[in-house]
């Protein structure tokens, strides 16, 4: 608080354009509601007076409004619908806001650029939250990382939003889709300026809630809605690690915005229990936001979504929150070791576990999906090691080429769907068995996948190929005279450990190459197995859909020079490094013990093996993998062994339903609600205490009151009896 | 305002108005109601049904612009209680008619004025029998509801609070479900058991702090917590288990008794689901929004201050953290498994309210504004819910999960608004519950970091059960025939819940003016309860400690 | 003014209320013979009875404004008389209203009936004056005697008959024991007026005398039958059950009330000194009482026996005021008659309002629905209930008679705190019952070949309105009455609970927190 007032005075941002950074995410936010008024009110028929006592009338009512197709996963009946009456006017606003908040970012960049960045810049809206000794604002902050991340989102967010223009152009559903891209984004923005962790957190979950509307959009698939609430729920798990890791900022810093924690932190000691406990807490919630093990189940699932929202928010922006926020922490990180350690491990475990399953995938996202959870790991790597720099460019890179890819493999399904649907064929548009050879049909597509591809293998020249070799180089470095190399995680030491993470990276990097080539094999290579009729409607998408594509192809192409290694100066070196060094300089020196220049020679090695490495998964790919053996899925054979194991995914999902979701609900279902609810608190209060008792009493006493004066003689004279006892107490 | 206020002597009229404007729109209802001959179709079209409605509705946003004053008169920072009224009652036993309001009672006061013209809305052509009964007992019970808020004496907030039951009662037991007379008389002896104890404990109270020269007791509060205050020798000596139990102990358990049953905590919870269930749509709103908060406010405003020291001992404040957090995980877990969606909505308030558990005995600043939060957004969001259940219920009878699917498609403005609400209930950021629930948290995360950690499971689970019964109801096939001509929200459910999805976004997005009225009042109930435990602790004998 | 009541003339003045409605009831007895009977004879001498009580009322308010005093004697002259009087004749006045329509409809052509009432209503004057234990028994017979008739009054009733039968044999053998324990304490103490006892009790430290103990618990158990408190209460759900409704109510009503005056009185005044002796008897008495007439009550299906057990409780909760042995107590105890009259003859109203000729069924099911078609009787009955059950506002007096009897407990020197918890739990399993009545009549839909109730008589539907109102009114505004029931508290004689308070601390209802 006290820290961002003073900063702020004295700013030298201060009174510039920098003022109105909060324009960022409220621009789309003024999008999602105009967005979302016109699908409310083109939706809504108002109901009846008195609702009890209207019959129904079927006429007109009931069959036709237009608040949504159901449609299968891919909304098969897309085209049976006439486009949205509002379909004009939405898709000029959906992407405009995000232009708008798209340029005013660029000015802010600009106007930093001059200045000293020294200080985060920190603008104050209103005080959110003031209870007791909390106070948390509404404050954004503006510094390079922010502004990197802001760049990226408002960037391809608005390619993406372009794209959705043509590939949603029929959907019923159009202004919903658009009002909730536009919350997204609005929430995203949130998410990258937020300047204390609460403020983060209201975008971290506004994030989470719009991929569940958006994976659920077209919700009348269960499956959909299924995918998008195991996505919710999934990530509300690491949310709570989240809020976990808050409360315990709060209990012993006191404060929960970022500069308050960054100079509180080093005060609770370095590699000290609480500073560990609170990195392996927001780790959880990275693991879950991010898709990493054990909390990526959720991800390959969110493909149900239209293929856009799997560019944008499964693969170039939201996912990569958790490294932002790793980054973001960096002043906690490099304090914890071990907790880096786990980080880097985790991510390590996932980026090769995840690419052994993309081997066997047919479903094309399917393949990019578990291709994103690799990659993902891969950054996490990074930032564990403490190469926040390198972990925050392969998040950059990362998301040109995999939004290339999505986009590409979304026209390609665009045009299988069309052709299907001209033919009334209700095979699957994205089995990949069902493709082949559609380089000749849609050439553009083709070129650009084919570069996304290589930059993801980590070919030379291609924007993966820098900062994933940065990734590994840095892994590498750590391995000696560094913090983390000096600590033992588990009884390893870090040393080893990073041996061994830097060994899995390399394995990973050779099946991503493996896969990928895989998948443009039996998409765009050999005979097209889609059927004769259906080849006559294949076709490159209309130009609104592959203009963002040839963007991003260039991005792809030359993301790379952002931070150019010393080694191939073909560029400005470092570019990247320099501009996030505010940031996180001071905490990557923290773990290396200052910056050392590693000997060029091993340098070399290590990205001549990289190089290989890639090369070699392409060509095994190439040599092994024959195209024109493949079938159609209907008439594929099942899988055995190992094959069906991976196809699977390792069983994970049916083992946690197993060993988590069944036992639980069973137990509440069983044991809780019948058995302790109705059974013992309802049976000891209810139907004992409450009817048992006076059942028995009664029955007792009428049994006395049997109406014989007898009787009520002796039962008088028993008590004449007590009485006379009772008065020889005292 | 304030002058404007003062000018027409707001603060010395305006609870006993408050009190009195139900009764007597009660009173005029129940006589048209005997001079209009026979039942009518109890429809719109029927003038004698539309008299009670239109006269309870009027009298309730008549309350609620009446009560808005409030909002000036207890300014941020104000400690104390204001605009209060103070005449005698029964002097033979030194009962006084005593209310007022400060910071922490102001809010339930203002919620209660807020949600009862919604209540009205939400049963407009639900309830369609004995028009002028059910409206009148419905004002009764806002009488009541208030005075337990606003009472200043003890004897005012016992009878209060007793009165309670009587207008709930009918209003479960004859405009009720299938089970509606086990329900009723459930929730009858289930508070009455509690509430009966209490009033053993207030009337020892009362006559401690009364004068011993006449003999006649005094139950205004300030007289009440000073007596309190020198706790008495003394107690029940259970020789048998080896306890002893001292006099303060036994009577804080009294006060528990009537509370922890209203709250309701677990194990007492179990009248709660049959009596949401059973009730009409206006008995589970007003049960979810206010009655139970009534438990909590006792607690705050009488058992733990009253007796700081038995309240706030370890044993005792343990045992009944750990009841909240039980309460928290059971209640989401029996919740997620309910195929009525009431019984789930009232299971969820148990876990809610064993929040609002949590943030008081956890006794910090931020825990305790944060449990005042979740009473006031849990009285919006339930609130909301059951209205909402109750709309559809209205349109098809049926409050099974499972009769529903898909319903997004053809009821999208009631599909959005269940999603807002569902979400502020499971705690997004950006509404009231995210708010609420984290001040609760992080507060009492400092003095009971493991129970809290436990209670944050809740989250995850809060997601699980709400969101699965959403898409079971909106989401997923389209596949009864029943509900392909379901028919939308009209504009009076629709202008009902437009205040509640504004208000809801209002506490999450800007809760300062709330939470800085509730500053005062909740920072000096920490501070006295502190005082009070650490000073009695020091004198206790180590046995007791 | 001061009256000496040993003097001829002054015992006629202090009797005179009781006299007037004496003579009255003879005027009247010769009227009823004069003419042959006949309902319109009937009803005119119902309605002579009736001036008779107001009369007598007028007298007593009287009295009890001009704050004449009698200090010793046989006779006592003061506030608590004047009070008991008043609720007896409130309860008088309400049970030959109700008589009036009642015996009309049963074609109980009797117009003795009133005046017999009027003589019992004579007897618990005396009763309640009465300072000298022989004055008594005097008054105990007077007021039995007329009773054991009444009940038996409707002949063409086997049950009323039986009931008058047990009624009378019962009675019989329980004032065996009240004479044998006058008896005995007379041989104690040397004399039959209770100042005197008193004195002597408290002079000669008799309190631990067996002869005098056998006395008290021989008269505590011939009071016990008579305010039907548990052992002694068999007969109570028989002979309520099978006596003409107006006359149960007047029993459960006035009867216990007057046995009550006088057991308070005999108690405070002449046993005081052996406090600790008999309190550990009453103190069980009251608890037992409590519990058992509440449990039994929820078993109940017929209205009459149910009120019964209602009735046999609430003897209880007065036995409570009785055990605490203060001023205070002595004023709760009234307070609390006073709303118990109001309720239960109410109640009883209700039961006669809306039975059938012949008294068919009276099951509590029979009143289904009753809120359909007689709404503003069910409004009252649920009063009525709420009251004995003792529920705020609603139930108006009667929580406000719990209260003051709950305050008088606790207030004591000895605070009885564990019969305090008794009470307020007796007082929950009560609501089981109460509850059930009042649910019938709103939530269960009325059958199909339910009779329609006749149209109540003019007389009955005054009394339900009269008593509902009141209970409502002063419930809120209660301190009237408060007052007055604190101003007619009956002195203890010498020593107080107070005194011996460290002893008494051994005795089991003041044990507990507090003290």
């Amino acid at each position: 608080m006290l820290l961002q007032e003073a900063t702020r005075g004295a700013h030298p941002l201060s009174g510039s354009i920098a003022e109105w950074v909060w324009l960022i995410p409220l621009l789309p936010f003024i999008g999602f509601l105009i967005n979302g008024w016109l699908s409310i009110t083109s939706a809504a028929h108002v109901g009846p007076k008195d609702p009890s006592a209207a019959g129904h009338d079927p006429a007109g009512h009931g069959d036709d409004h237009g608040h949504d197709s159901g449609g299968g996963a891919h909304g098969d009946d897309r085209h049976a619908v006439a486009r949205h009456k509002y379909a004009g006017l939405v898709s000029v606003i959906g992407p405009a806001v995000l232009l708008l908040s798209f340029g005013l970012t660029v000015a802010i960049f600009m106007a930093m650029l001059g200045v000293s960045r020294e200080a985060p810049f920190v603008r104050t809206l209103f005080s959110w939250i003031p209870a007791g000794d909390l106070h948390v604002d509404a404050a954004l902050q503006v510094d390079p990382l922010s502004m990197v991340m802001t760049l990226v989102v408002t960037g391809v967010g608005t390619l993406i939003h372009l794209f959705s223009v043509g590939y949603m152009q029929d959907d019923p559903g159009y202004p919903r889709y658009f009002a909730y891209l536009n919350l997204f984004v609005s929430f995203m923005l949130v998410l990258v300026l937020g300047a204390s962790y609460p403020v983060l957190f209201v975008g971290w979950e506004g994030v989470g809630l719009c991929s569940y509307l958006l994976i659920g959009f077209w919700f009348t698939d269960k499956a959909n809605a299924d995918a998008g609430k195991k996505a919710f729920i999934v990530n509300r798990i690491g949310d709570f690690g989240f809020l976990v890791a808050m409360f315990l900022m709060f209990a012993n810093f006191g404060v929960l915005d970022f500069l308050g924690v960054a100079a509180a932190a080093p005060g609770a000691g370095f590699n000290s229990p609480l500073v560990t406990w609170i990195c392996l807490f927001l780790f959880l919630g990275c693991a879950g936001k991010s898709a990493q093990i054990p909390l990526y189940v959720w991800l390959p699932d969110a493909m149900a979504g239209p293929t856009p929202v799997s560019a944008l928010i499964h693969a170039a922006t939201m996912v990569t929150a958790g490294v932002y926020l790793i980054a973001r922490s960096a002043f906690l990180f490099s304090l914890a070791p071990v907790a880096q350690l786990t980080v880097a491990f985790v991510g390590a475990l996932t980026a090769l576990f995840a690419a052994t399953i993309g081997l066997k995938q047919w479903d094309i996202k399917r393949v990019l999906a578990y291709s994103t959870v690799s990659q993902l790991g891969y950054m996490f790597v990074g930032v564990g090691v403490g190469a926040y720099t390198a972990g925050i460019f392969h998040l950059v890179t990362h998301a040109f080429f995999k939004a290339l890819l999505f986009l590409g493999s979304g026209s390609v399904i665009f045009a299988m769907h069309r052709a299907y649907h001209a033919t009334h064929n209700h095979d699957d548009a994205q089995d990949m068995r069902n493709m082949g050879g559609l380089r000749r049909y849609m050439p553009v597509t083709f070129i650009l996948m084919w570069i996304a591809t290589l930059a993801i293998a980590g070919i030379p020249v291609f924007a993966g190929f820098f900062s994933k070799d940065e990734i590994l180089g840095a892994v590498f470095a750590r391995t000696h005279e560094s913090t983390l190399s000096q600590v033992s995680w588990l009884g390893i030491p870090g040393g080893s450990l990073l041996y061994l993470i830097y060994a899995m990276g390399l394995a990973a990097a050779l099946l991503t190459a493996i896969y990928m080539t895989r998948m443009m094999l039996y998409t765009f290579h050999g005979p097209n197995r889609s059927g004769e009729k259906e080849q006559s409607h294949l076709a490159e998408a209309p130009w609104i859909m592959t203009g963002p594509l040839v963007v991003l192809g260039l991005l792809s192409l030359f993301g790379g020079w952002l931070n150019l290694p010393a080694l191939l100066p073909i560029g400005p070196v470092g570019t990247l490094e320099h501009w996030l060094e505010p940031v996180v300089g001071s905490a990557t020196n923290a773990v290396t013990g200052g910056p050392h220049e590693a000997a060029h020679s091993t340098e070399l090695v290590l990205i001549g093996a990289a190089v290989a490495i890639a090369a070699l998964g392409i060509i095994i790919a190439l040599v092994r993998l024959k195209p024109e053996r493949l079938v159609p899925a209907a008439q594929a054979p099942e899988e055995q062994g190992l094959e069906r194991v991976l196809l699977h995914k390792y069983y994970v999902d049916e083992l946690y339903d197993r060993v988590i979701v069944r036992p639980t609900v069973w137990i509440s279902r069983n044991v809780l609600a019948t058995g302790v609810d109705e059974g013992i608190i309802d049976k000891l209060l209810v139907t004992w205490v409450g009817t048992g008792i006076p059942r028995l009493f009664g029955w007792f006493g009428s049994r006395l009151q049997s109406g014989q004066v007898g009787t009520y003689a002796w039962v008088l004279l028993i008590g004449v009896i007590a009485v006379l006892g009772a008065f020889t107490f005292r | 305002m304030l002058a404007f206020l003062n000018s027409i002597g707001y603060e010395s009229w305006v609870l006993p108005t408050l009190l009195a404007l139900p009764v007597a729109a009660a009173l005029v209802i129940l006589l048209h109601g005997s001079a209009s001959k026979g039942e009518g179709t109890g429809g719109l079209d029927d003038a004698a049904a539309m008299f009670p409605r239109r006269i309870t509705l009027f009298t309730f946003l008549l309350e609620f612009v009446v009560s808005i004053g409030l909002w000036w008169v207890v300014a941020p920072g104000e400690t104390g209680f204001r605009a209060v009224v103070d005449l005698p009652w029964i002097r033979t036993w030194g009962i006084r008619f005593a209310v007022g309001v400060d910071g922490i009672s102001v809010m339930l006061v203002l919620l209660t004025t807020f949600i009862m013209p919604l209540v009205v809305l939400g049963g407009w052509t639900s309830v369609r029998t004995k028009l002028h009964a059910y409206h009148a007992l419905m004002l009764i019970l806002t009488s009541g509801m208030l005075g337990v808020f606003m009472a200043r004496d003890l004897f005012l907030f016992y009878v209060m609070w007793e009165i309670m039951l009587v207008p709930m009662y009918f209003i479960v037991g004859i405009w009720g479900g299938a089970r509606r007379l086990y329900a009723a008389l459930k929730f009858f002896i289930f508070t009455m058991v509690g509430s009966l104890l209490m009033l053993v404990a207030i009337l020892y109270l009362g006559i401690k702090a009364g004068d011993p020269a006449t003999g006649i007791p005094n139950f205004a509060f300030d007289q009440i917590f000073a007596a309190a205050a020198q706790t008495p020798q003394g107690g029940l000596n259970l020789s048998w288990f080896g306890i002893f139990l001292p006099g303060s102990t036994l009577l804080f358990l009294a006060f528990f008794s009537a509370f922890a049953v209203k709250v309701p905590m677990f194990p007492f919870h179990t009248w709660l689901p049959d009596a949401h269930v059973e009730a009409p749509t206006a008995g589970s709103v007003i049960l979810a929004s206010i009655m139970l908060k009534l438990g909590t406010y006792g607690f705050i405003r009488l058992a733990i201050p009253l007796f700081p020291a038995a309240a706030m001992s370890p044993g005792m404040r343990t045992g009944i953290i750990i009841l909240a957090v039980i309460g928290v995980i059971y209640g989401s877990l029996v919740a997620m498994v309910q195929p009525d969606f009431k019984k789930l909505v009232a299971y969820s308030s148990v876990a809610h309210l064993g929040m609002v558990m949590l943030g008081l005995f956890a006794l910090t600043r931020e825990s305790v504004q944060g449990a005042m939060m979740v009473m006031i957004g849990h009285g919006l969001s339930t609130g909301a819910l059951f209205l909402l259940i109750g709309m559809i219920y209205e349109r098809t009878h049926s409050r099974e999960i499972a009769a529903y699917g898909g319903i997004a498609k053809v009821v999208p403005v009631f599909a959005t608004v269940l999603t807002i609400v569902v979400l502020s209930s499971i705690g997004l950021p950006g509404t009231n519950g995210f708010v609420s629930e984290f001040l609760v948290m992080v507060g009492s995360f400092k003095t009971f970091p493991y129970f809290t950690t436990v209670s944050a499971l809740g989250v995850i689970l809060a997601a699980v059960y709400l969101l699965w019964p959403l898409q079971r109801i909106i989401y997923n096939p389209l596949d009864k025939r029943e509900n392909l001509h379901l028919r939308d929200l009209n504009w009076r459910e629709i202008g009902l819940l437009v205040p509640v999805v504004f208000v809801i976004f209002w506490l999450g997005l800007y809760p300062k003016p709330v939470l800085a009225r509730m500053e005062g009042a909740t920072t000096s109930f920490v501070r006295r309860v502190e005082a009070g435990a650490s000073q009695r602790a020091a004198s206790l004998p180590p046995g007791v400690r | 003014m001061p009256i000496d009541v040993t003097l001829p003339g002054g015992l006629t003045l202090a009797l005179a209320p009781d006299l007037i409605l004496m003579a009255g009831a003879m005027v009247l007895m010769l009227w009823s013979a004069w003419r042959p009977d006949s309902a319109s004879h009937q009803r005119s001498v119902g309605i002579g009875a009736l001036v008779v009580t107001l009369i007598t009322t007028v007298a007593v308010i009287w009295f009890a404004a001009s704050g004449a005093k009698a200090k010793e004697g046989i006779v006592a002259v003061d506030g608590f008389r004047w009070a008991a009087d008043l609720i007896f004749l409130l309860a008088t006045f309400i049970a030959i209203a109700l008589s009036i329509d009642y015996n009309t409809r049963e074609g109980i052509d009797a117009p003795e009936s009133h005046v017999l009432v009027l003589f019992a209503t004579s007897g618990m004057m005396i009763l309640a004056a009465a300072r000298d234990l022989m004055i008594v028994f005097l008054g105990i017979e007077l007021m039995s005697i007329a009773v054991y008739v009444l009940a038996g009054l409707n002949r063409r009733s086997a049950r009323s008959a039986e009931a008058a039968i047990k009624y009378f044999l019962l009675g019989a053998f329980s004032t065996a024991f009240l004479l044998y324990g006058i008896a005995l304490v007379y041989g104690a103490t040397g004399s039959t007026n209770l100042a005197t006892i008193g004195a002597t009790v408290a002079k000669y430290r008799l309190g631990d005398s067996p002869m005098l103990l056998a006395g008290i618990a021989l008269l505590l158990v011939g009071f016990g039958f008579k305010v039907a408190a548990a052992p002694f209460h068999m007969w109570t759900p028989d002979v309520y059950e099978g006596a003409p409704t107006p006359i149960t109510g007047y029993m459960a009503a006035a009867v216990k009330a007057a046995a009550f005056a006088a057991f308070l009185r005999v108690w405070l005044e002449g046993f005081n000194g052996a406090y600790l002796r008999w309190h550990v008897a009453v103190w069980w008495l009251a608890a037992i009482t409590m519990v058992l007439g509440n449990v039994v009550a929820l078993a109940q299906q017929n209205l009459k026996r149910l009120l019964a057990y209602s009735s046999i409780a609430h003897s209880g909760f007065v036995l409570v005021a009785l055990v605490v042995g203060t001023p205070a107590g002595s004023s709760a105890f009234i307070f609390y008659l006073f709303a118990y009259t109001l309720a239960t003859m109410g109640a009883f109203a209700v039961i006669v309002a809306l039975g059938q000729p012949g008294e068919g069924d009276l099951t509590i099911d029979s009143y289904s629905g009753l809120w359909n078609d007689r709404p503003w009787m069910a409004a009252a009955m649920t009063v009525f209930m709420l009251a004995l059950l003792g529920f705020p506002i609603v139930g108006g007096i009667g929580f406000l008679a719990k209260w003051y009897v709950l305050q008088a407990a606790l207030q004591a020197p000895a605070p009885q705190f564990r019969l305090a918890v008794l009470l307020v739990i007796a007082t929950t399993i009560s609501a089981g019952y109460y509850l059930q009545v009042v649910r019938v009549m709103y939530m269960k839909p009325r059958p199909a070949n339910a009779p329609t109730p006749l149209p109540a008589g003019g007389l009955t539907r005054f009394v339900i309105g009269a008593a509902a109102i009141l209970i409502v009114a002063l419930g809120l505004f209660p301190d009237s009455i408060a007052a007055l029931a604190q101003r007619s508290a009956a002195q203890p004689t010498t020593t107080t609970p107070a005194a011996s308070g460290p002893m008494a601390a051994m005795s089991p209802g003041s044990a507990g927190a507090g003290r």
